[in-house]
């Protein structure tokens, strides 16, 4: 079989001396619409492992279906795209068997609110140490833009034309109940701070929640628009949250549902295979 | 209209069969149950010899099959004991720990080996042989052993000892004339019956007893009173038959040797009844009871314990006499017959 | 020794030791060097005191059924084993407790409703169980006791075998144990006249055999845990959940990882993120958890990631019978997910088997990066045998990862097109390995591609690697008459033993018969089956579902006529079932 390889990015990024952040990227073109917020996540995680200094080898990125699905097309690590919804038990499923590995689950809201849902409280109180990137866009982009978990109540979409009657979830304040040990929310506009939270959630030794909002350029017009989401997003003050502080980081979830930054984090907590081994020391 | 009736037989020989087949016969609807001490089906007791020495086999044995009962709605409940009735509450307790109830009553449950008093000390060494049962518990030892002691105090022995011979054992046979069962043997009679086993090659000991046994690794050391001693692998002991009833002892059903009941087979209670072996029948004619053997007096009983059971009012006859050759001489007899 | 062939069943109630009575029976007796085969039911319900039937069948040779019907009944509760008594053969044994703390009332006595021929045995067992221990609990090993002295089973050899399965429990419920036995067993030989005629010869052998008494979850997991098993993900269900007990048991002590899942997804979601990963990984289900299972096995295949799947088959469809045996698996075994989606379906025949099929299970998921899916029944997995230990499995099928050359890795194709469907494949961690994998149909390198030529290459690619497993599968099992035979049957999975017998049977009657079952259905011995088809007048095709999956599967490599003998009775084939309907064909 030949398959002849487009030559566009692999091109520039060989040409690039020192490569940089580019290590991370694959020669594939992304076949995300222009203007994407995909784009700008996804810079944000290449950046965040060149700082932290990650072998592209060592990393797998394990995602499930939909414009999210397709990350792992575009970063050069072992990358895995498996089913909708599916992301989350995979990428445990790498992380038990090989803990070395630095593991990512990619997901969009579909994928992670909709139909995988059921895998979120499962994983977060295991507490295994993998990365879920939540992509949401709040519409189901790759079918052409339906009502997703996170879809506000009232909008329209192809599947609610006069208007969604479902009210859309809290990801942040789900992933805080379900007793995650790092939560965070990042936007996609904002590259610089996304990569400080995600560099936060790789080094966290356990399950990491990194809620990134992200508009649909091509589905959703009024909403979740690039204006909108810049407006309405502003910083959690560091010096006034404690991010130890589960009922402040509740709090904050319900009340301010544009906050950007690390709302919970427990780092005393044992992660999985920490819990194993001191099991197993107790038992023996 | 279905009834309510349940019919109790104790005993699955030919009393209680012949009772059975007669109630269901005369009366379509009753429960019908007979019980059985023995596990196994209704057999002809005097082939039993034949089927040691190999020569019947378990078909003959059997007198009809299992499905028979099925067939006719008896219920054959084997290798089940009466512990004890209570006539009051109608009631029998069974010994497996089960509570039985009846309206009528039947008992049929034979007779079971006698051991005289002068040979109850050896107890334990005797081996005793009156049922099917014991022959299928007997067999592997009867058919591995050599040397046989025989207490001959029954027609039975007899016929034990000639198959023993058949089997090509060695055997000695103690004769207990005097307390011979089901009479008394008059000298001439144990001479002529003496004379015939010592022909077929037994030696003969009369007029003694047993003295000491003791179990050796070699067999059974046996001394007689008069100083016989030897050696045997088994002492089998035939010393007559007692009725079977133990289990009514203590209810209030009146007995003597046998369960005492009139000539109509009843007892003193209304709704219970006894045929066959176990019964001790008034003889209105001698003012006096008596006690019956064998197999054709039993089915005869059976019947007609069951016919008054159902309201018929039938009298039992004393058989009528017959001639018994046994062993070189004859018994005249009207109160037993066809021995087995 | 004799040609001693005898099932025995024990019927209690719950927490009435009736399920350990039969296994020290069938430990012993394997112990003697006899083969046993035992299959006990368990209360459906959750708890309480339903009823239990330790039902084991003690013979020479290979024992290939538990037999239908059982020779002795062991009654430790009356109103449960009178349930039983419809199994007991026409010249059974009861040995029953004829002494209980309190009367029972009319028709409530098992021995009450034995069919005239069967022989009561009456033993005090809570009498005597209460004397010798001071409880009723031991009325079990009181039974034990009388069973041996009835059955002339070497009183001291059984005790020794007592003691060795108590191990290191406390001394006295091992001498409570041990008393009763002798009480029962002393009882027995002073108070009960036996006149049935069976006995055991030969019991007491100085030398004592030391083997495996397992069921088919045992040995698969055993199977597997020698097969170098890392992950193994699961969710309860029965019959499958023994599986996960041991895992969750054995697994930790070999550096591997347990997992309870919160769905069977997510039990197979991880065994492919651990088999993508580079670790041999496994789960195990029944039908309904299979069902969303299906959703992975397209993946596995397309991902071409190493993926095992236990299916212990149960009454269908939907949740149907739990703890009822059936053989209904096999279409969604075979099929279930979308897409031509060629996957290995192995079920084994007998509980030593699913050792074996385990490790290749394994071995032939990592070689051939492919679904594999092991089919047991809940026949197997809780029919218990003797078996010798099993050696560790040849090194051959440990360490299969097909690694690329350095040659490759400039630029690796992960899906390199090859003759044997086979591509190299590196695992996370490899300099230079990395690839995308995906559901999407793809190139050499991993990258989505839709185009005609492509997934036409591909596809023939994945279907290519079955004729190396062929190549690799165990051969079909023949047993019975050679040369031209009147009735050829054709079996698999649990019921191939039924059917040996079967044919075993009706040979010995005369009729020339032959069996054929195999362990592999796909890929399917074609051409065996093919040779063995001419030779056969009829084939007859028995097993244990309604619409004859089997039957229809192999349907395609034989173009004929086929009998067919479908049940979905709950329970295992019985080879009188076959054999009866031998005797109608011939």
């Amino acid at each position: 079989m030949n398959t002849t390889r487009p030559s566009y990015l692999d091109e520039q990024i060989a040409s690039v001396k020192d490569k940089g952040f580019l290590a991370y990227r694959t020669g594939e073109l992304p076949t995300w619409c222009p203007g994407c917020g995909y784009f700008g996540i996804t810079d944000a995680i290449y950046r965040a492992c060149l700082e932290l200094g990650l072998n592209n080898e060592d990393i797998c990125a394990v995602s499930g279906i939909g414009c999210a699905g397709r990350f792992p097309v575009f970063m050069n690590v072992y990358g895995f795209h498996t089913l909708h919804g599916r992301s989350v038990p995979v990428a445990s499923g790498v992380k038990l068997a090989r803990e070395d590995l630095t593991v990512f689950a990619v997901a969009g809201d579909g994928d992670a609110l909709g139909i995988g849902g059921g895998h979120l409280p499962h994983v977060a109180r295991r507490n295994i140490d993998i990365t879920l990137f939540l992509f949401d866009n709040s519409i189901y982009g790759l079918t052409k833009g339906q009502s997703s978990a996170t879809t506000l109540y009232g909008q329209k979409t192809s599947s609610h034309p006069g208007g969604n009657p479902d009210s859309p979830v809290n990801p942040v304040k789900l992933a805080l109940a379900y007793g995650a040990s790092f939560v965070a929310r990042g936007f996609a506009g904002e590259p610089e701070g996304l990569k400080h939270i995600i560099k936060k959630a790789i080094v966290h030794k356990g399950f990491s929640f990194v809620h990134i909002t992200s508009p649909c350029v091509t589905f959703d017009k009024l909403n979740f628009t690039w204006k909108n989401l810049k407006e309405n997003h502003s910083p959690i003050d560091e010096n006034l949250h404690d991010v130890k502080d589960m009922e402040a980081a509740m709090r904050m979830a319900e009340h301010e549902r544009f906050k950007l930054g690390v709302f919970y984090h427990d780092s005393k907590r044992l992660s999985y295979h920490d819990n194993l081994r001191e099991l197993a020391l107790k038992g023996a | 209209m279905p009834s309510n009736d349940h019919y109790v037989i104790i005993g699955n020989g030919p009393a209680g069969n012949h009772a059975a087949d007669t109630l269901r016969e005369n009366d379509g609807e009753a429960r019908i149950t007979i019980l059985s001490q023995e596990s196994v089906l209704y057999y002809y007791k005097h082939k039993l010899t034949e089927y040691i020495k190999g020569k019947t086999g378990e078909k003959e044995l059997t007198v009809r099959p299992s499905h028979v009962y099925k067939d006719k709605r008896i219920r054959l409940r084997l290798g089940q004991e009466v512990e004890r009735i209570d006539p009051l509450e109608n009631r029998l307790y069974l010994k497996h720990m089960e509570i039985m109830s009846y309206t009528k009553l039947i008992i049929a449950s034979g007779a079971s080996p006698r051991i005289l008093p002068s040979v109850s000390n050896f107890g334990k060494y005797l081996a005793l042989l009156s049922s099917y049962t014991d022959v299928l518990n007997q067999l592997p030892e009867i058919r591995k052993n050599k040397r046989f002691l025989v207490l001959g105090g029954d027609l039975i022995s007899f016929k034990f000892i000639r198959m023993l011979k058949d089997m090509g054992k060695d055997v000695d046979c103690l004769l207990y004339a005097d307390a011979f069962w089901p009479f008394n043997l008059t000298t001439e009679m144990a001479d002529a019956a003496s004379e015939s086993l010592r022909k077929s090659g037994v030696r003969v000991l009369s007029e003694d007893g047993l003295k000491a046994v003791k179990q050796t690794d070699q067999g059974f050391d046996v001394m007689t009173e008069k100083g016989h001693g030897a050696i045997y692998d088994s002492i089998y002991a035939f010393l007559g038959m007692v009725p079977n009833i133990s289990f009514v002892l203590g209810s209030g059903i009146d007995t003597d040797r046998g369960i005492l009941v009139d000539d109509h087979l009843k007892t003193n209670f209304d709704n219970v009844y006894a045929a066959g072996d176990c019964a001790q029948i008034y003889n209105p004619d001698i003012k006096s009871y008596w006690l019956s053997v064998g197999w054709k007096n039993a089915s005869v009983q059976g019947e007609v314990a069951a016919m008054n059971f159902l309201g018929a009012g039938h009298v039992i006859n004393p058989s009528p006499k017959k001639i018994l050759n046994v062993e070189g001489f004859t018994v005249d007899t009207s109160w037993w017959e066809a021995f087995e | 020794m004799s040609d001693m062939d005898l099932v025995v069943e024990i019927c209690g109630s719950a927490g009435e030791g009736t399920i350990s009575a039969g296994e020290i029976l069938s430990r012993f007796m394997s112990e003697e060097g006899y083969d046993i085969m035992s299959f006990d039911s368990y209360p459906a319900e959750i708890r309480g005191f339903g009823k239990c039937v330790a039902h084991t069948r003690v013979g020479r040779g290979e024992v290939l059924t538990p037999g239908k019907y059982s020779d002795v009944l062991i009654a430790l509760n009356d109103i449960h084993a009178i349930g039983q008594l419809p199994v007991l053969k026409e010249k059974g044994i009861l040995i029953y407790d004829n002494k209980p703390p309190k009367y029972h009332l009319e028709d409530q006595s098992v021995v009450g409703w034995l069919e005239p021929g069967m022989i009561p045995y009456g033993i005090p067992l809570t009498e005597l169980s209460i004397k010798a221990s001071g409880n009723s609990k031991a009325r079990n090993m009181v039974a034990l006791g009388a069973f041996s002295a009835l059955f002339g089973i070497d009183k001291t050899s059984f005790i020794e075998s007592v003691k060795r399965r108590y191990g290191k429990k406390k001394q006295d419920i091992i001498d409570s144990n041990v008393n009763s036995f002798l009480e029962g067993y002393t009882w027995t030989l002073e108070h009960v006249r036996k006149i049935d005629p069976f006995r055991f010869d030969g019991t007491g052998a100085a030398v004592k055999r030391d083997q495996l008494i397992i069921n088919g979850n045992e040995a698969t997991a055993m199977g597997a845990l020698a097969a170098g098993l890392h992950l193994y993900a699961g969710y309860p269900i029965t019959p499958a959940t023994k599986i996960m007990e041991i895992m969750s048991k054995e697994l930790p002590k070999k550096g591997g990882i347990f997992l309870q899942t919160e769905d069977e997804i997510s039990s197979i979601a991880h065994v492919i993120g651990a088999g993508y990963a580079g670790k041999r990984a496994m789960t195990g289900t029944s039908g309904p958890g299979f069902c969303l299972m299906s959703e992975f096995t397209g993946l596995a295949v397309m991902a071409e990631v190493p993926a095992v799947i236990v299916d212990s088959q149960r009454g269908g469809p939907s949740t149907g019978m739990p703890t009822k045996h059936e053989q209904s698996d096999l279409n969604i075994a075979l099929n279930g997910g979308s897409g031509d989606c060629p996957r290995v379906v192995i079920a084994p025949t007998q509980v030593d088997e699913c050792y074996q099929a385990a490790v290749l299970a394994l071995y032939i998921a990592e070689k051939y990066q492919t679904l594999v899916i092991l089919l047991l029944d809940f026949f197997l997995s809780n029919s218990i045998k003797n078996m010798d230990h099993p050696s560790p499995p040849d090194p051959k099928y440990l360490n299969t990862h097909v690694l690329p050359d350095d040659g490759d890795l400039p630029d690796f194709k992960r899906y390199k097109i090859t003759d044997n469907g086979i591509s190299p494949r590196t695992i996370p961690g490899k300099t230079g390995g990395m690839f995308f994998a995906t559901g999407l149909e793809h190139d050499e390198r991993g990258k989505p591609v839709y185009d005609t030529k492509s997934h036409t290459l591909m596809t023939e690619k994945r279907h290519r690697k079955h004729a190396g497993i062929a190549a690799e599968m165990i051969a079909p099992h023949i047993t019975g008459c050679e040369g031209a035979v009147d009735i050829g049957v054709v079996s698999w999975g649990s019921s191939a033993g039924a059917a040996r017998e079967a044919v075993a049977h009706a040979t010995a009657k005369g009729i020339k018969a032959a069996c054929f079952s195999t362990q592999f259905i796909s890929p399917f011995p074609e051409q065996a089956l093919r040779d063995f088809s001419k030779r056969c007048k009829k084939i007859l095709v028995p097993e244990m579902n309604y619409s004859g999956q089997f039957a229809n599967m192999i349907a395609r490599y034989m173009e004929r006529p086929m009998e067919r003998l479908n049940m979905v009775t709950g329970l295992p084939m019985a080879s009188e079932d076959i054999l009866k309907k031998i005797e109608e064909i011939a």
